[in-house]
């Protein structure tokens, strides 16, 4: 082996070898949480510690989706507690699913239409815009709870889902309409002018010729949108105050309440939130690097 | 279908881009838009296509003024310079959206891609992507999607810049045979003066957003305007020489050469820029009234033909073309003899042609 192979070796050795920590580093927490959820109550404080769980139960996973919690104690004792975090599971991811989905088709919505009016069309302030909007993304969310939530008592929104979906609008909306802006600047005007030549109107020009090109974009903008929906925690906190509103972000937080936590449920359920962003990214996740290159080499 | 373009103009601010343009394309005949980068050709172009609003003037279809009218009420068909295709769509989707958005029939809309796409060769390419297709089959789906509609004018817009030398020339040949094909009136965009006498019927030579020319290639070629038109057609370039007409004969410096028959007619005195192209120069191996005396300061090889650069007195160059078996060398003193019938003269002062003012 010459002294160069060798050396080449080696720097490869050692990349992986940080490759591999790195992965481990970030891949742990979730393979602890899917291991703890799977594990039987006994099992999950035992010394020393097992990752790969000696007898494997699903009994977490079929109290949250059925919403019968399992306690220690059983009786009187437990019946006087009140409802359990895990009776409301199925309620708070329903409630997520819709706030996020609400939330994101308002956004990529406006931000698409936006987008096209402003790389298309020719009116003051049309270079301007979408550079202040991505100021806007840049200040802290917290900035914007408090009028936001001043805004939502006046509307009488509060503690309704609705006031939920426009403030992720709120946050999501600047990013998405900058990102689709610079997805749109990439798309040649000339496919535009060939469709109205072939004979089509402005909205089947936008209908079958810039929405399937934009596609793409319109993926990476749903994700980021999507991302930053289901992961909030501090407007659904601010916002929503009675159980059967919460979103799964607030709620799972409800399970550290009181002298006991149930680890086991906890994991359970956050491995259950983690999943459907999960798949989505998975699924999607070529379209978003196309989406974001796109924008970055033409933004 | 002719097309009247009458006074037009059009300003991007207050950047006027078109100036007063006139003209007439007959019917059925192939018309191209010649000129450099900037003449506003494509703009010309991109106003009958009804994609670029006129500032003022006219533009009629036949009797039909067209001004207010959208693209897809011109029953136009335009391919375009980057060729525009649809990307993701396939190639037999491409072909037809024209036919489909004005709610052709299916059954006759395939027909009619199948038919366009044998006579274009590209019919085992109809279930492909633009993305997976080369150039020159990019540009092939991009005539079809245009010729699929039998539509009155067609528009082109360079559709050539793209494709390496060799296919552009094959290419040519073939737009020519479309063109013919197709019975509709042709409006094609370039640059390149060598498509434009190639393929056209009729040439409209623009400079600085005003038509300089609008004739047959023969025309534009042999009875140059003025200045610009003798520069910019012909290759390899037309020399121009600058002087003085005295009593019938051009002097510069020395020389006095005997010109046209025509320029007696001339005011004495007049300062004038005779152009003679290289084609048009030869070798004599005496000094006579109608040569010139200089050295050889270059020798290209073109293939079939020399270009010799000649450097005559005041340093300035000529450049005569031969034959490319001529016996000529770096550094002989030669002496050039002028094709008196062949010499164009131009006025200096408004550059136009004097020859053809007074014929």
């Amino acid at each position: 082996m010459t002294r160069y192979t060798l050396w080449s070796a080696t720097k490869k050795a050692a990349l992986y070898l940080l490759l591999c920590t790195v992965t481990v580093a970030v891949c742990f927490p979730l393979i602890w949480a899917l291991s703890t959820s799977l594990k039987p109550k006994s099992e999950i404080f035992a010394t020393p510690p097992t990752l790969i769980p000696h007898s494997t139960t699903f009994e977490n996973y079929e109290a949250l989706l059925s919403g019968r919690q399992q306690y220690y104690q059983t009786g009187e004792k437990s019946q006087a507690a009140g409802p359990t975090p895990a009776q409301f599971f199925t309620r708070w991811f329903v409630n997520s699913v819709i706030v996020t989905s609400g939330s994101t088709l308002i956004s990529i919505v406006v931000s698409t239409l936006a987008a096209y009016s402003l790389t298309r069309f020719r009116y003051w302030g049309r270079n301007m815009i979408p550079y202040f909007s991505l100021l806007g993304y840049m200040v802290p969310s917290i900035i914007f709870v408090f009028p936001l939530f001043l805004m939502m008592v006046r509307l009488e929104l509060t503690d309704n889902l609705l006031s939920l979906v426009f403030g992720y609008v709120c946050i999501t909306l600047p990013f998405c309409m900058w990102l689709m802006w610079a997805f749109m600047r990439s798309i040649p005007i000339e496919i535009e002018e060939a469709a109205l030549i072939d004979g089509a109107s402005r909205y089947q020009v936008f209908a079958n010729v810039v929405l399937p090109t934009a596609m793409p974009g319109i993926i990476a903008a749903s994700i980021f949108s999507m991302i930053v929906s289901w992961n909030d925690y501090l407007f659904g906190r601010v916002f929503i105050n009675s159980l059967d509103n919460l979103t799964l972000t607030v709620g799972v937080m409800l399970f550290f309440e009181g002298t006991h936590v149930d680890w086991g449920l906890l994991m359970a359920a956050s491995v259950l939130m983690t999943v459907p962003m999960a798949v989505l990214f998975m699924a999607l996740q070529r379209h978003l690097v196309a989406g974001f290159g796109a924008g970055a080499v033409k933004g | 279908m002719d097309v009247r373009l009458q006074r037009i103009n059009k300003s991007f601010g207050a950047v006027p881009v078109l100036k007063d343009v006139d003209l007439v394309f007959p019917s059925r005949k192939f018309v191209t838009l010649l000129g450099p980068s900037g003449c506003g050709k494509t703009t010309l172009l991109r106003m009958i296509a009804g994609l670029e609003d006129i500032s003022a003037g006219s533009i009629y279809f036949g009797d039909r003024e067209v001004n207010r009218l959208a693209p897809r009420d011109r029953n136009i068909a335009m391919v375009f310079q980057s060729y525009a295709l649809y990307p993701q769509m396939t190639v037999r989707k491409n072909l037809g959206y024209g036919l489909r958005v004005r709610k052709t029939p299916a059954t006759e809309v395939d027909s009619a891609v199948e038919r366009v796409a044998r006579i274009l060769e590209i019919d085992h390419l109809l279930d492909r992507k633009p993305g997976q297709l080369s150039g020159g089959q990019r540009q092939r789906v991009a005539l079809g999607r245009a010729m699929v509609r039998k539509p009155d004018i067609f528009l082109m817009d360079e559709p050539l810049s793209n494709l390496d030398a060799k296919l552009r020339v094959t290419m040519r040949g073939e737009l020519r045979r479309f063109h013919l094909d197709l019975n509709a009136t042709t409006v094609y965009v370039t640059h390149d003066q060598l498509e434009a006498m190639t393929m056209s019927d009729l040439i409209a030579v623009m400079h600085k957003g005003v038509v300089q020319q609008f004739g047959t290639p023969e025309e534009v070629y042999s009875k140059p305007a003025n200045l610009f038109v003798a520069g910019f057609i012909g290759s390899p370039p037309m020399n121009f020489l600058e002087g003085k007409i005295d009593s019938g004969r051009f002097r510069i410096s020395e020389a006095a050469l005997p010109l046209p028959p025509l320029t007696r007619g001339i005011a004495p005195g007049l300062d004038v820029v005779i152009g003679v192209r290289p084609q048009n120069l030869s070798f004599v191996t005496s000094a006579g009234p109608n040569a010139l005396a200089g050295i050889v300061s270059l020798v290209e090889l073109l293939g079939s033909e020399k270009l010799i650069e000649v450097q005559i007195a005041d340093r300035k160059r000529i450049s005569v073309q031969v034959r490319a078996d001529s016996q000529i060398h770096l550094g002989q003193n030669v002496h050039v003899e002028f094709d008196t019938s062949s010499v164009h003269v131009f006025d200096k002062l408004t550059e136009q042609s004097v020859l053809e003012a007074m014929r």
